[in-house]
């Protein structure tokens, strides 16, 4: 997963580009493969959630999000770390963090 | 206070949270599953926020006209409206609903992701305003190459 975080004219944008197939029951049939996609994604500043996503599986594979918060409100500032977490279908989890430039 | 009063009130309260306006993880999954199972938009909005009236004309889908690729559609959805809940559907996949977002009070309402779409349909994006409001936009994509599975 990759998260970027950059702080602009008082706004925070978040970039996320998460890893999974998004392989949904009919995908899953046709290619094969086992049915996996993240189900729930979470965004926390300093403890606090900023932004929340519940997914299905007919976001693109390796989905791509895109979301922004407002610093001053959140009570975030430079250098303060936007951690991202997900799980997936199977109960996979995932996380990262990266500071705000 | 009343201890008899204060209870009644604490109901009140409770009733008030089927949508919690803070946000403490809600997985839409969970809470309407209906929604992610129903296949056409109207119905997966109709289990996610039930019957009221949607105002037009507030939120703005940055969508493609044509998409070239059907496994990756950006889809841009912007208004200055204050919401607390975006979700967003498509009449292209078995199922319609695909991502339910939830924004924190700092959030602001400008969001942007990428979902598939195996033919030409409608996306819709409903959202719940911070005064109870609801709104919606729908915009037609065309997909000249199918993305689910393909």
């Amino acid at each position: 997963m990759k998260v970027k975080a950059k702080l602009k004219k008082g706004n925070v944008s978040v970039k996320v580009l998460a890893k999974s197939p998004m392989a949904g029951k009919e995908e899953a049939e046709k290619k094969k493969i086992k049915v996996e996609f993240i189900t729930h994604m979470t965004a926390k500043v300093n403890g606090k959630i900023v932004w929340e996503a519940s997914t299905g599986p007919f976001l693109s594979k390796n989905p791509y999000m895109q979301f922004t918060f407002n610093a001053e409100k959140a009570g975030a500032k430079k250098g303060d770390k936007v951690e991202v977490d997900w799980v997936d279908s199977n109960g996979k989890t995932a996380k990262k963090s990266k500071a705000i430039k | 206070m009343q201890r008899r009063k204060f209870l009644s009130l604490g109901a009140v309260a409770a009733a008030a949270t089927v949508l919690p306006a803070s946000l403490s993880a809600t997985d839409f999954r969970k809470t309407a599953p209906a929604a992610w199972e129903a296949a056409s938009s109207a119905e997966a909005i109709k289990a996610l926020f039930g019957d009221a009236k949607m105002i037009d004309g507030k939120i703005k889908i940055k969508a493609p006209k044509l998409a070239e690729n059907g496994g990756a559609v950006p889809i841009g959805m912007k208004s200055k409206v204050e919401v607390e809940s975006v979700a967003l559907f498509q009449d292209a996949n078995p199922r319609s609903a695909v991502v339910v977002f939830e924004l924190g009070e700092s959030g602001v309402f400008d969001l942007k992701t990428k979902i598939k779409m195996r033919k030409t349909a409608n996306v819709t994006v409903v959202a719940k305003g911070r005064d109870g409001k609801l709104y919606s936009a729908v915009q037609k994509v065309e997909v000249s190459i199918g993305g689910c599975g393909g």
